[in-house]
């Protein structure tokens, strides 16, 4: 029984921009911006969501997808590439034997996983993670990421379940391509400690590009 | 007085759409598509900047940017090339470089005292006496400058993107229209880049009247546009060549950088100028020139000119001016065969007087050298290079056209790593090696006609195809016919010189000879002798005739020369451009937000940033941290540690891992014990410092100091690697949040929050435990690195700002104080720990440390330890001490770095020095020869004033050492 | 900017990787003299030619060998500590 609440990585960038907060998965959180027509024309042009929050479960080691899969959570055949291993639930895989399982608006895997024990399991050790997450939408993007990725992300390059961990804006991240209510949507996962600066940069060229800051409610509605 | 031709068939221009700009102070008015010169030469002016050595008067060279005659000012912006900038509305243009203006410019006298200033005078005039060159320097920077620097500039941002195909074809002419035609057909992404506003290259210009050349670039162009796979990027310029294909393309808003699968470069030929007396006056320019100003802008040249030529491009200029309504005095030609073709039979029967195997030896200026009052031409003989001056006539005009030969853009291309040979029949460099995945094409590779260009292109594109997988005929293409369009030797030497080979630089060519008289006589050395080349144009129109000045001053072929390479960028670029958006990726920990509002002062660590201490109004920094320390000794104090490194090792060899990686023993660790772990590399140097406490029977949590955790844990995953032990390693750097919380009532205050014991019984230094903090499970280490009695809580990043409030809430009436690093570095330092990279150095051994209580020899392997046995056996020369000053020490405090002294001999250096409230005194580490470390011994340190203050070994730590 | 093969990653740019020196086999603690000890710490063969380095995607964390010749700044192939390629194949002759 959890009486705190966590704090998004990205809270600091956040509050400067005045939204209205609130707590979503136990970690408090930029709920909306602005007004709920400027969020949805920012979402079609260039809009940035902080996606922290959603519930996430990691797991290493030479047994990690056999633990996996016995809790009834498919994994991707090969590394560098993402599938939805449970509804909802959104299965990485970071390496040969490294997954990242994370909740999206709708799933409840890794509550699940996470009341496991799993003290006892040999080749497979939960790793603990902070990430600061993103969602990315509109027409824009790929204008935005090709002033921060050196990777060829265009749609013949970045193929649909690929994952990418290549560098954006100067730092390791995750980078994904999926569809999201019918939007095609990019996602980027960072080390939480360099949250705030992602979000910074991320905004400040969203801005810059006729974007901005789209929060939980009106992403999610 | 208008030089303004009527409407010329593809002009650049819309004449509909007038803009008005002032040079110089004057109101002048130019149409749409205008750069700032045609506009000015519409206009009549011919004067448009001033030479950078000599200040003499310059007119336009070659309309191109191949050379930096006209720069100007425009309120904030400084060195506009004035040639190719476009003009816009509004514009408050003067030239650099002046002093009171381009037509009175008071630095014009330096021309005439010339020959007081040789080439490498700068070097030789200037280097003794020393103390005078401050004076010197700043006379020299004054005279000799380009545009005034305004430090007030504002950021403006441009953008940095990056760009993707297959095929990158640079140079939008004949061959690279055509290139990219092709390639596009057979289904490869194209991007296609140039630095002119509009396509087309020379077809822009030369063979402008020609019907046929116009119904090739217009079919052309209209392909491209017409084509999906080929993006064009115009006015942008391809920068440089970078490996792998990438090429970055400069924009006016920014930069992109492209990454090709091949490069195609049809990057052309720049014009080079014949070298004669005067060759710089305004009015005397380069044929291509004058062709640009005709057809692209609609502007007239001059109104009497002649033509000083040494291949057939120089006929096509001289049928252009005619066109133009330009009289045409003569055409001058170096050649003693001249042109045999239809065009010269054109002139002939035009009534142009053709002078073959002539020169024009000097150009003669009017008042002020303002411009070309006529010209004085004689015979020529080729074979020696000599004018025949007794047979000179004079001829009146008030321009001249120069059209002798042309140099390949080849700066890519060598960039790239090709290799080059001598082509006689043109008198070029041209391509024999290329780097996989890089062609030339065009006249870059050596085809001059038209026909020949474009199937040059089709010919690359070809090729590419093939090398990116798709299955193309070969093209083929003839061999060059007809004349050179180069003269081997175009070069006019005269007795009082000014006849310029690099006019960025004022370079003349006397000055090469008496360069290879001072031995200088190698291409590189005398580019970097006489500076030719190293001008903002960057040898554009003067790196070729260097190389033929320097192969017959050498009596070599022009091959046996060679050429330097011209580096990135192409053309000189905006810093702005290259700093691109700021990215300062930093790391911030969880608690950040709360630090800033407290008033922290930040540092910044590796990439953190992190609150060196809280100011406070009407305290100094050093009163701040001496009141943070004394919180922590005398009630209790917390620091957000979240930065420390943070590892998980995990599995059956978890063990057995850090007794390889480590200095200590840790196979028979408790659960829930800590023990320092000490890091050195191979050759026994120590690297860093933390603690590993056992998780679990095949689990470590282990700590790294903040700013070496991304090597470390790169070294560990290295060494993982090589042992193939079963062990998995986990980064939890930023996973966990970490307070520490130190000092006497530290206890009492995690006590209220915690409901397990934490007593000095039940959690002894060195231990342990699993907690929770209002639900919230916790981990809680009893370390000792800023006070003895001190608790590390680790907790989920997540929730590390609420407990550090909660942590200030139940320390209020304890009067809890947050402190900084800086305080946490005084704290240390009064326990006596050496910090890893702050007491030691790249060479510093644990035995110079005094830590051989945390190596364990007897084990089979750590890291470091053979090397460590090695260094047993020698004596030990210096070891670290702490050390005091007396209670009464009155003078400068010493700082890091102060060297101890014995008998005026180093032996030593203070690492680390604070004044302790809590000792009372000055106290410090620092490292002494052996013979003054044991306790009690007094050494002396020099401090920064030169004094000397005299320090007292003793034990650490401190502030219990009375 | 160079483009290196990681073998988990596949094709990236340089900026992206950390260079971690020449791979070169440890001299057995044991059975070593000093000497032979203080050239493994202290020498480096600096003569062009293919070295076996060292290089880190960082984004990943993907630790492998790269063979370059250091002359022509070419890489010969990338692939996973202990996982060498099979010599003499046609790709590691071009």
């Amino acid at each position: 029984m959890t009486e705190l609440i966590k704090t998004s990585p990205v809270i600091g960038a956040q509050k400067k921009m005045n939204p209205i907060m609130g707590v979503h998965q136990g970690m408090e959180v930029a709920l909306s911006f602005v007004d709920q027509k400027i969020e949805k024309k920012h979402q079609a042009i260039l809009g940035v969501t902080d996606v922290s929050c959603f519930a996430r479960f990691a797991i290493k080691g030479a047994k990690a997808a056999e633990w996996l899969e016995k809790q009834g959570i498919k994994t991707p055949e090969v590394v560098n590439a993402w599938l939805e291993g449970a509804p909802g639930t959104m299965v990485l895989r970071l390496g040969n034997t490294e997954f990242l399982v994370e909740d999206q608006a709708t799933g409840n895997a890794c509550t699940k996983l996470h009341a496991f024990d799993q003290s006892n399991t040999q080749d497979a050790y939960q790793v603990a993670r902070a990430d600061a997450a993103f969602i990315l939408s509109g027409s824009e993007v790929l204008n935005l990421l090709s002033e921060l990725c050196v990777l060829d992300l265009r749609d013949a390059a970045l193929l649909n379940n690929a994952l990418v961990m290549t560098q954006i804006a100067g730092i390791s991240a995750t980078l994904v391509r999926e569809s999201l209510a019918g939007e095609q949507v990019y996602r980027i996962w960072c080390d939480s400690t360099y949250g705030a600066y992602m979000w910074e940069i991320l905004i400040e060229i969203a801005q810059e590009l006729g974007g901005g800051a789209v929060g939980l409610t009106c992403r999610f509605q | 007085m208008s030089m303004r031709l009527p409407k010329q068939v593809g002009e650049w221009i819309k004449r509909d759409k007038e803009i008005h700009f002032t040079f110089e102070g004057q109101e002048y008015k130019g149409y749409e598509g205008d750069t700032i010169t045609s506009a000015l030469l519409a206009a009549g002016v011919k004067v448009l900047g001033r030479s950078f050595k000599y200040h003499r008067p310059r007119g336009v060279l070659s309309l191109a940017n191949h050379d930096i005659n006209a720069l100007v000012t425009d309120g904030m912006d400084t060195n506009i090339r004035a040639d190719v900038v476009t003009l816009s509305n509004g514009m408050q243009l003067k030239a650099v470089n002046t002093d009171g203006g381009v037509i009175k410019d008071k630095s014009k006298y330096i021309d005439s005292i010339s020959p007081l200033l040789p080439v490498g005078f700068y070097y030789k005039a200037f280097h003794k006496p020393a103390s005078l060159f401050p004076f010197w320097e700043k006379v020299i920077r004054k005279a000799a400058g380009l545009g005034i620097v305004n430090f007030n500039y504002p950021r403006i941002n441009k953008r940095k993107l990056n760009a993707f195909c297959d095929v990158l074809v640079i140079g939008a002419g004949p061959s690279g229209l055509s290139a990219a035609i092709s390639a596009a057909e057979n289904g490869l992404e194209v991007i296609l880049v140039d630095e002119n506003q509009q396509l087309g290259g020379s077809l822009t210009y030369d063979y402008a009247g020609e019907e046929a050349a116009q119904k090739v670039l217009s079919d052309l162009v209209k392909r491209v546009s017409a084509s999906s796979n080929i993006k064009v990027y115009a006015g942008a310029y391809a920068a440089g060549y970078y490996q792998d294909h990438m090429v970055p393309v400069v924009a006016a808003d920014g930069i992109t950088k492209v990454r090709a699968k091949a490069v195609i470069a049809a990057t052309g030929a720049f014009e080079q100028p014949p070298v004669f007396h005067n060759n710089d006056l305004p009015g005397v320019m380069l044929g291509s020139a004058a062709q640009r100003m005709m057809h692209r802008y609609g502007v007239k040249p001059f109104k009497t000119g002649l033509v000083f030529t040494a291949n057939a491009h120089g006929y096509r200029v001289a049928l252009d001016l005619l066109k133009a309504g330009v009289n045409v005095s003569a055409i001058v030609d170096l050649r003693a065969e001249g042109q045999q073709d239809t065009q010269a039979i054109e002139l002939a029967n035009k009534g142009v007087k053709i002078h073959t195997g002539y020169c024009v030896y000097e150009a003669l200026p009017f008042k002020g050298k303002l411009g070309v009052a006529g010209a004085l031409i004689c015979p020529y003989d080729e074979a020696t290079a000599t004018a025949d001056v007794k047979q000179a006539v004079k001829l009146d005009c008030d321009g001249i056209a120069m059209s002798a030969g042309w140099a390949p853009a080849g700066a890519l291309l060598y960039q790239s790593g090709m290799g080059v040979v001598y082509n006689n029949d043109i008198q070029q460099f041209v391509p024999n090696r290329l780097p996989k995945g890089v062609f030339a094409a065009g006249r870059v590779n050596g085809a001059f006609a038209l026909e020949a260009r474009v199937s040059d292109g089709l010919r690359a594109a070809a090729e590419v195809a093939n090398l990116l997988g798709k299955s193309v005929k070969a093209q083929s293409v003839m061999p060059h016919q007809g004349t050179s369009p180069s003269h081997p030797y175009p070069f006019v030497h005269h007795p009082k010189g000014k006849n310029f080979v690099d006019f960025d630089e004022d370079i003349q060519i006397k000055d090469f000879i008496n360069a290879a008289k001072e031995g200088f006589d190698n291409i590189e050395l005398m580019k970097r002798f006489t500076t030719v080349g190293m001008g903002p144009s960057q040898g554009k129109h003067s790196n070729m005739n260097a190389i033929r000045i320097l192969a017959k001053i050498r009596n070599l072929p022009v091959e046996k020369i060679g050429s330097t390479t011209a580096r990135p960028f192409f053309h000189p670029t905006p810093m702005g451009h290259l700093g691109g958006r700021s990215f300062h990726a930093h790391r911030l920990t969880t608690i950040h937000a709360w630090h800033q509002a407290a008033g922290a002062a930040f540092v910044d660590v590796g990439a953190w940033s992190r609150p060196a201490y809280y100011q406070k109004a009407g305290l100094s920094k050093v009163e701040i941290v001496q009141q943070e320390s004394l919180a922590v000794r005398k009630a209790v104090g917390m620091i957000d540690s979240s930065t420390l490194g943070k590892v998980e090792v995990c599995g059956p060899d978890a063990a057995e891992f850090l007794e390889r990686f480590y200095t200590g023993v840790y196979r028979d660790q408790k659960v829930g014990r800590s023990r320092y772990v000490m890091l050195l590399d191979e050759l026994g140097v120590m690297v860093d410092d933390g603690i590993a406490t056992r998780i679990g029977q095949e689990k470590f949590f282990v700590t790294i100091s903040t700013a070496n955790a991304p090597a470390v844990y790169r070294e560990m995953q290295r060494w993982l690697q090589v042992w193939k032990l079963n062990a998995t390693l986990i980064n939890v750097t930023s996973a966990y949040g970490v307070i520490n919380v130190a000092g006497p009532k530290a206890y009492q205050v995690l006590s209220k929050l915690v409901t397990i014991d934490l007593s000095e019984d039940a959690l002894p230094m060195g231990r342990s435990t699993e907690a929770e903090i209002s639900g919230v499970p916790v981990r809680i280490v009893r370390a000792a690195f800023v006070a003895k009695e001190a608790y590390e809580v680790y907790m989920p990043s997540g929730y590390a700002l609420n407990i550090w409030k909660l942590l200030l809430e139940a320390g209020k009436n304890e009067g809890i104080c947050p402190f900084g690093t800086d305080t946490q570095r005084l704290l240390r330092l009064e326990l006596g720990h050496p910090l890893p990279g702050v007491d030691t150095d790249g060479l510093t051994n644990p035995f110079e440390m005094r830590a051989e209580k945390a190596l364990e020899m007897d084990k089979a392997f750590f890291i470091g330890k053979r090397s460590l046995e090695i260094i047993a056996k020698k004596p030990l020369n210096k070891a670290l001490v702490p050390f005091v000053l007396p209670a009464d020490y009155k003078g400068e405090l010493p700082q890091d770095c102060n060297l101890v002294i014995e008998s005026g001999a180093i032996k030593g250096r203070v690492t680390s020095v604070a004044f302790s409230p809590s000792a009372g005194r000055v106290i410090g580490l620092a490292y002494v020869a052996m013979h003054q470390a044991q306790l009690g011994n007094i050494f002396e340190i020099r401090t920064d004033n030169g004094k000397i203050a005299k320090a007292t070994v003793v034990h650490a730590p401190f502030f219990n050492a009375e | 900017m160079k483009l290196l093969n990681c073998p988990v990653n596949g094709v990236r740019p340089l900026s992206e990787f950390i260079f971690g020196g020449e791979c070169r086999e440890m001299p057995n603690p044991e059975t070593s003299t000093d000497l032979e000890w203080a050239s493994y710490v202290h020498y480096r063969d600096n003569a062009p030619g293919i070295k076996k380095e060292w290089w880190y995607h960082s984004p990943s964390g993907t630790w492998f060998i790269a063979e370059r010749n250091t002359l022509s700044d070419e890489v010969l192939s990338t692939y996973l500590h202990g996982k060498a390629p099979a010599k003499n194949t046609k790709e590691q002759s071009a």
